[in-house]
This record gives C-alpha cells, sequence and structure tokens, in this order.
C-alpha cells in the first residue's frame, strides 16, 4: 500500500464502532433507541431527544449531495490535500438521515455545473492505515 | 414596547489603533489594543483607572494586568468574529444589572503583520487541537482548513436554493468596493483618477492617503475573472487580512452625559449559535442572525424596516448577502439585490457597510469591532475623514443601525440595534 499522506483521523471510544465497521466496508451509524432517529457525528446523548440509549445500525451506503465546493487554493486545505487541488468536498445527506462531509470522488473539479446537487451518491473505503478506513463518496 | 434593558446604557466612544491595515512597521497585537483603548479614553474623557469591566476574545487577562486594573467584570468570550457584538450584549446586561459602571470591549489583531513576525494574531479554537474532538474527527480527514473552504458550500446552496447567481454575490463586492473608495482608512481606497500606482514590493504599503496598488473601483468582470479560491468562491469574493485594533466604552446614561462625544444607544442586542463545525449546520441558506436579530429588535421595539443604515459581517460576499435576509432587510434569496439595486450604495435608501466593509475597509482575523466603530462613527457623527456626503467623515445622516457579527463557519451571531439622539 502505498503511504497515505493526507491527515488521518483519530478514533475514540465514543466513535470506534463506525471505524470498526468501515474497516469492514460498513457504513454503520449511531441511532437512538428512544426516538429511533440517527444522528452524525457519534455522541453519547441523542441531540434530539437527549436520551443516552444509542445503538448502532448498519445503513445503506447511500445518499444525496446536499451541497458541494470546489477546493482550488492548496495554502488553505491540510497537509496532503494540496497536491490534488482542485478537488471537490461535499456535504452528503444519508439516507438514514443527517448529513457527513467528504471528498466526492469520481467527480471533475474543472467542470462544477456538471456535479448535480441532490445528486446520488455511494459510499466507498479508502485504507488509510491498518486501523483506520476513511469513507468517501462518488456518484451512482 | 422596548424590553426592560434596552437603552440601559449606550456606545459612549469608539476608537481605532493608530494605524491599521497593512502597516510599514508591525505592532503586537497586545499594542494595537492599547493604543485603542489610549485613543477611545482619550477621545470621551473617561480614565483608563474608570473602566471597571473588561469584555475581549480572550484577551481580557492579560489586558487587566497590562493596564494595571481590577475589573469586576471579566468576559473573554470567543466565538470568532462576533464575539464583540456579543460583549456588547453582555456589557447592558452588566450596566443594567448595576455590577459595572464602565465596560471597555477591546480589540487587537495583527492578522497582516503576523507574517512577519512568525507569530499568530489571536487564532481560533477549532477543535482545540484535540484529535478526539468530534467536528475534528470526522472533517479533518478532507482537508478543509482556511474560511473560504466552508463558506463556499452555503454559497453554493444559495444559488441552488433561490437561483441567485456568482455575479449576484459579485455585486456586493463591487459596491462595497465603492464604499472603501470614499475612506482613506480603507485599504482598497484609491482616490480616483489617480491612474496605476507603481507596485509595491510584498509587504510594502503604500500607506495613508495614497491608497492601496490593487484599490480603487471594480466590476463584475473584475469579481468573476479573480482566481477561483474554493468554487464558487473567488478571490474578491474574499475579505482582507489586516491588522486592526479597535476599542469601544459602554456606560449607562449619567456617565455618558459627561463624556465629550455623543452616546449611540444599545436599543437592542441579541445572540445565538447553530452550530460549531459546519458539518452540523441545519440549513446552509440560514444563520443564526434570525434569532439574534429576531431578540435584537424585540428588545428594542423596533424591526427592520425602521433601520437607517445597516453593519453587516461581510467575510465573503455571500455571509453579506445571506445575513441581510436573516436581519429581515430583504427576502428570503433576495438579499444580494440590495447591493445590486444599489439600495445598499452611497446614496441608496440602505447604506450597509459604510466602511468598505471587511471586503475592502479591513478584516483582521475577527471584524466584528470594525462594524461596532463605524456604525458608532456615522450615527455619533464624530467621523473624520471626507465622505460621500460632503459632511467631513459622515457616510450616512442615519439615525438607527443594525449591526450583525457573524462568527466561526457561519456558526455564531450577535446583533445589536443601535440608535442615536
Amino acid at each position: 500500500m502505498a503511504e497515505y499522506t493526507k491527515p488521518i483521523p483519530s478514533p475514540d471510544p465514543v466513535s470506534q464502532p463506525f471505524w470498526d465497521g468501515a474497516k469492514e466496508g460498513k457504513l454503520m451509524l449511531p441511532r437512538c433507541s428512544d426516538c429511533n432517529r440517527v444522528h452524525w457525528y457519534p455522541r453519547v446523548i441523542c441531540p434530539f431527544c437527549h436520551s443516552m440509549n444509542i445503538d448502532w445500525i448498519e445503513a445503506t451506503g447511500r445518499g444525496t449531495i446536499h451541497t458541494f465546493a470546489v477546493q482550488h487554493n492548496r495554502g488553505l486545505v491540510a497537509r496532503g490535500w494540496g497536491d490534488e487541488v482542485p478537488y471537490v468536498t461535499a456535504y452528503i445527506d444519508l439516507a438514514e438521515g443527517d448529513r457527513m462531509l467528504t471528498v466526492l470522488k469520481g467527480v471533475d473539479p474543472n467542470d462544477p455545473e456538471s456535479i448535480k446537487i441532490g445528486g446520488a451518491v455511494e459510499i466507498e473505503f479508502e485504507e488509510a492505515s491498518e486501523d483506520v478506513h476513511i469513507p468517501f463518496w462518488r456518484p451512482v | 414596547m422596548p424590553g426592560e434593558a434596552s437603552k440601559a446604557a449606550a456606545i459612549i466612544g469608539a476608537a481605532e489603533a493608530n494605524d491599521i491595515g497593512y502597516p510599514a512597521t508591525p505592532k503586537s497585537s497586545l499594542t494595537l489594543h492599547i493604543e485603542a483603548i489610549n485613543n477611545v479614553c482619550e477621545m470621551t474623557g473617561i480614565p483608563i483607572a474608570a473602566i471597571d469591566g473588561i469584555f475581549s476574545a480572550g484577551w481580557s487577562p492579560q489586558l487587566a494586568e497590562y493596564l494595571g486594573l481590577h475589573p469586576k467584570y471579566i468576559d473573554t468570550t470567543s466565538v470568532g468574529g462576533c464575539s464583540f457584538e456579543m460583549h456588547v450584549h453582555h456589557a447592558l446586561a452588566a450596566i443594567h444589572a448595576g455590577v459595572i459602571n464602565v465596560a471597555l470591549v477591546s480589540h487587537g489583531e495583527m492578522g497582516f503583520s503576523q507574517r512577519f513576525t512568525g507569530g499568530k494574531g489571536t487564532g481560533r479554537p477549532f477543535g482545540g487541537g484535540d484529535p478526539w474532538d468530534p467536528g475534528t474527527q470526522h472533517t479533518s480527514a478532507y482537508g478543509l482548513g482556511g474560511a473560504p473552504t466552508g463558506y463556499s458550500h452555503a454559497m453554493n446552496r444559495h444559488m441552488h436554493r433561490y437561483g441567485t447567481t456568482q455575479e449576484d454575490f459579485a455585486e456586493i463586492a463591487v459596491v462595497t468596493r465603492e464604499w472603501a473608495t470614499l475612506n482613506p482608512r480603507a485599504v482598497m481606497y484609491r482616490k480616483a483618477g489617480e491612474g496605476d500606482l507603481p507596485a509595491l514590493e510584498q509587504g510594502e504599503w503604500g500607506g495613508g492617503k495614497r491608497g492601496h496598488t490593487f484599490g480603487g473601483p471594480i466590476t463584475v468582470d473584475t469579481v468573476m475573472n479573480s482566481r477561483a479560491i474554493s468554487w464558487p468562491i473567488k478571490l474578491l469574493d474574499v475579505c482582507l487580512v489586516t491588522d486592526h485594533g479597535g476599542a469601544v466604552l459602554i456606560a449607562g446614561p449619567e456617565i455618558a452625559s459627561t463624556s465629550k462625544t455623543p452616546p449611540v444607544w444599545i436599543a437592542g442586542a441579541g445572540e445565538s449559535i447553530s452550530h460549531w463545525n459546519m458539518l452540523e449546520m441545519n440549513d446552509f441558506t440560514e444563520t443564526s442572525a434570525g434569532r439574534s436579530a429576531s431578540a435584537a429588535y424585540r428588545m428594542a421595539g423596533m424591526g427592520p424596516e425602521d433601520m437607517e443604515m445597516a453593519m453587516i459581517y461581510d467575510s465573503f460576499t455571500v455571509t453579506a448577502g445571506m445575513t441581510a435576509e436573516m436581519l429581515g432587510l430583504a427576502r428570503p434569496g433576495e438579499g444580494p439585490s440590495l447591493w445590486k439595486d444599489r439600495h445598499a450604495a452611497p446614496g441608496g435608501r440602505l447604506p450597509i457597510n459604510t466602511n468598505g466593509g471587511g471586503l475592502s475597509f479591513n478584516h483582521s482575523g475577527m471584524y466584528g469591532m470594525q462594524l461596532l466603530v463605524e456604525a458608532y462613527r456615522q450615527l455619533s457623527g464624530t467621523a473624520e475623514d471626507d465622505g460621500f456626503s460632503g459632511d467631513p467623515g459622515k457616510q450616512t445622516s442615519a439615525r438607527s443601525c443594525v449591526v450583525n457579527g457573524t462568527g466561526g463557519t457561519l456558526s455564531t451571531t450577535g446583533t445589536l440595534v443601535l440608535t442615536s439622539d
């Protein structure tokens, strides 16, 4: 595996089930056992009803593009990403609810008009290290 | 019916540091604070020793120590560029409650010069450096960093939802630059008809009345042809990075009557937050200014229709356009039209960002203080430079102003309704 040069997140005990799922190519999401709503990012308390009964579900890995931008300025982005400008960042509305930030794969950053808000996307995972596989999304 | 705290206190003076913008010789952020504090105390005739409450974005203990003060109220609220509007809100409450008599709100930030000194301006605690911070953990992998990389997502969503265009937002930059051409203190000031100025070396500053080599009027085409930063945001959609120091004094009616400069009353104040990390922003076309403005208007017993000018944090063109909608000055989706139709321009019915804004006047990293100083200068009549109206320093004859700061990534807002006698 080529060395991964971009930032690698640090899993913590609250989010560990998500990162465990990512290693297996599964999108695991936290869901409140009381109000049944999915939230993102993972929390020890439901941000909607304040219950502390949180479970994890395996999600479909499907979503839609809520909004996106094209990063052109290497000085404004993190180490490693500067070499990849222009690239497309996006917020994804998850099929199960709530929203994730990502980098869109399989799109043309030089033709932003060709990228559709509302367009369907699906998740994939990239192995950044043995313990951390990072979710990315691409148009279906 | 105004709320109980309405006009319990006034801004009784507002001043800046001696050198702002791109100073030839860098001064520390602390020195920028102190110069402004000294200037506002000289202006009002209120001695520094009378200050018994200190409000700043993280600097209050250091300011107290440096000045040898022992304040009774110490507030270090630091939630981005709107912190200073929140400080005014907090100072109003503290004075209304009888806890303090004279509040200082202070700002100093060498946003430009830090690049030559190897230091930091004031910095913002995004994620606090904790790798387990959930916002950091679930966004850092994608490289977003500087503020434009986030705000561009909101601009794109606004365009998608309302059919606004990049050209619509460019109008905001064009009109704001026009205001800057009337303000010799503005970084992008340049006298009309002066022709091309010689290019400056990096770090060199033409200074004073000469203006900046990049200054002077711009057009929508200039904005559209400026280089892409974070599409759809281009260079001229983005605010400046400069040095600034500013300070205001706030006091109740009794002390206000002893000030050498007139009071500008805090008729209404409010603050709110919608998220801290943009990952948690629910609606990318709305900010918490809807809530903070509603609280401020309610306290004032006034509404957007009563505002004769507005000072709106314009970190980006999209920030100003969206916020105008949240303040009730334009209908949803129609914020940029205030500029496009020249209502916000010199001579318009609702002058906005009469100093030239964060886009073309000065933006040190946190711009909330610059909003306060300009609102005070216009409403109090203490502005000193030549202006549009021909009166010394006065760009408008407004007697009411809504001021809105925005902090973080469209995260936090503080709104004030200010009035003069």
